[in-house]
């Protein structure tokens, strides 16, 4: 069980060993960063040692277009704990970006009511801390 | 993954007691305390002593720091087992549980299992820590950060299904209105009141598409069993032993962005392995207990397990297929959205339906002539899906 004092505070990721170029690429030049298998030419987010596809360890990050769809979506009106109660209604977005892969955002600078399946969306860099920035999306 | 072996754990153990604590709201009350409350009255009705039990297997409890429950249930129960884990694959635990005692009793592990699960989310937590705890659960990188609750990465798949499939809110409606329609006849049960389509689309919006009523119940409570092998049961002189009959899993993906494919689950290879293992299929069983943290969850998984083709589950729910007289009764006790959900503590209750329909031990709510069961559990927005099916003598 985490402690009230933790939970009232937004979760922000703690890069490990995988992911410390990730968070690097969104933070200090704003881009998102892909793995591309120079083996097998699998595309995949997000950042570990292996490819998922082959297995092959040799992955070369380059960063994305930044430019996606929505493949499905669900605005948040109960929050999940104290921590996110004040952002409610938010549209958490399953985004299909161009290059292939899907993640897990939330879209900012738009009514998330409006928020609708296939709606292309674009990248947008948010810092969440000193060290940390975010990838949110935003209407294209 | 066709046959992955012969010798299987079909038919070789039997569950022979249940149990469950009281339900819904209970407080003052431990996760441990509520499954060895289950516990106690399982052992009772297996007619056997808690020296019996050299083998115990649990879930976590939110509500309890333990990190080994089944060890400190055992302690708080006076049980020194030879052969103890608690599993930890979010909803679908449960059913793991089962097909490893199964194995676990006939590979000489255990002689006898005690399955017990007990956790006070209602009354241990308050409702934003019950909620913040189970968010906990999606990754701390990629997903926590951008605010998903667990209830998001099932409204998500639900919300696509709907787009693909034409699938209505009013059909997801139906799946909390049929289940509440069953509590009523369940003893017990958290939620007692009949509820319509229209209450279900007027509860106020959780999260796209679903409602407060579209989503399950936060409950305290425990249930547990006691598996032995086939061979142990008959020695025993138990009077209606239900068989495990065949057992299957699938883990297709952790985060909620690698879901092969957001509307098909997990559940269609887990029942596969299952159905293949016991030798029968969807048409063939009498009753089911199908995980139901949300309404469109159930949908999606009745086309997954076979009872209705991919995409007509909204229609199959709609004409009444998962109550008395359709293809399939299914949470006849109400299940998590109306019966009670503790956590893990919810998927045992649909085994103890499940296993109360095939002993013929239901009244009202009895399903006339159960002779086969089916119990499917998923959790961690499909991440785990993990099928058990049950039978009687006659189903061997």
């Amino acid at each position: 069980m985490i402690s009230m004092e933790e939970a009232m505070k937004k979760p922000l990721p703690t890069p490990d060993g995988d992911s410390a170029a990730f968070w690097k690429g969104l933070h200090t030049e704003g881009k998102l960063l892909l793995q591309h298998c120079r083996k097998c030419g699998h595309i995949q987010y997000y950042q570990q040692g292996y490819c998922r596809q082959c297995g092959a360890e040799d992955l070369e990050h380059r960063p994305a277009s930044g430019r996606g769809k929505v493949y499905s979506f669900s605005v948040v009106y109960r929050a999940p704990g104290p921590a996110f109660k004040g952002d409610t209604p938010y549209a958490v977005v399953l985004v299909q970006l161009d290059e292939g892969p899907r993640m897990i955002s939330s879209m900012v600078d738009c009514d998330p009511e409006k928020v609708a399946f296939d709606m292309p969306v674009q990248l947008v860099c948010r810092k969440a801390a000193d060290d940390i920035t975010l990838p949110f999306f935003k209407p294209l | 993954m066709s046959s992955k072996s012969k010798e299987t754990i079909r038919g070789k153990a039997a569950v022979i007691g249940i149990g469950m604590s009281p339900v819904g709201q209970v407080p003052g009350k431990s996760p441990l305390w509520l499954a060895a409350n289950a516990a106690n009255k399982a052992l009772a009705d297996a007619g056997i002593g808690r020296d019996q039990v050299d083998g115990v297997l649990c879930g976590h409890a939110f509500a309890a720091p333990f990190h080994r429950f089944s060890v400190a249930l055992s302690e708080y129960m006076g049980i020194r087992p030879t052969f103890s884990n608690t599993l930890q694959v979010s909803g679908a635990t449960a059913a793991t549980m089962f097909n490893i005692a199964a194995a676990a009793v006939n590979g000489g592990l255990a002689e006898t299992v005690l399955i017990a699960g007990g956790d006070s989310l209602l009354t241990g937590m308050t409702p934003d820590m019950a909620l913040r705890s189970m968010t906990e659960s999606r990754d701390q990188q990629y997903e926590m950060p951008f605010g998903i609750p667990v209830s998001n990465t099932f409204a998500m798949t639900a919300h696509r299904h709907m787009k693909d499939y034409g699938t209505t809110a009013e059909q997801l409606a139906m799946v909390a209105v049929t289940q509440r329609n069953h509590a009523l006849r369940t003893p017990g049960a958290q939620m007692t009141k009949p509820i319509t389509v229209e209450d279900v689309l007027n509860s106020g919006l959780v999260t796209t598409p679903y409602h407060k009523l579209d989503c399950s119940l936060i409950s305290d409570g425990g249930a547990a069993f006691i598996v032995t092998s086939a061979e142990r049961a008959k020695s025993l002189g138990i009077k209606k032993p239900i068989y495990i009959m065949g057992g299957g899993e699938c883990y297709t993906h952790e985060h909620i962005f690698l879901m092969p494919s957001v509307t098909t689950t997990g559940a269609v290879q887990s029942s596969k392995l299952a159905y293949d293992m016991a030798g029968y299929g969807p048409k063939d069983i009498d009753v089911a207990g199908v995980y139901d943290c949300f309404t469109g969850t159930v949908i999606m998984v009745l086309e997954d397990l076979g009872f209705c083709p991919k995409g007509e589950g909204g229609r199959f729910v709609q004409d009444g297929g998962m109550t008395y007289g359709g293809a399939v009764p299914c949470n006849t006790n109400g299940g998590l959205l109306s019966f009670a959900h503790p956590g893990i503590p919810g998927a045992l209750f649909h085994f103890h339906e499940v296993i109360s329909q095939l002993r013929g031990e239901c009244g009202q709510r009895q399903v006339a002539g159960a002779e086969l069961g089916l119990v499917h559990n998923l959790g961690a927005g499909f991440a785990t899906a993990a099928t058990t099916i049950l039978g009687t003598e006659n189903t061997l």
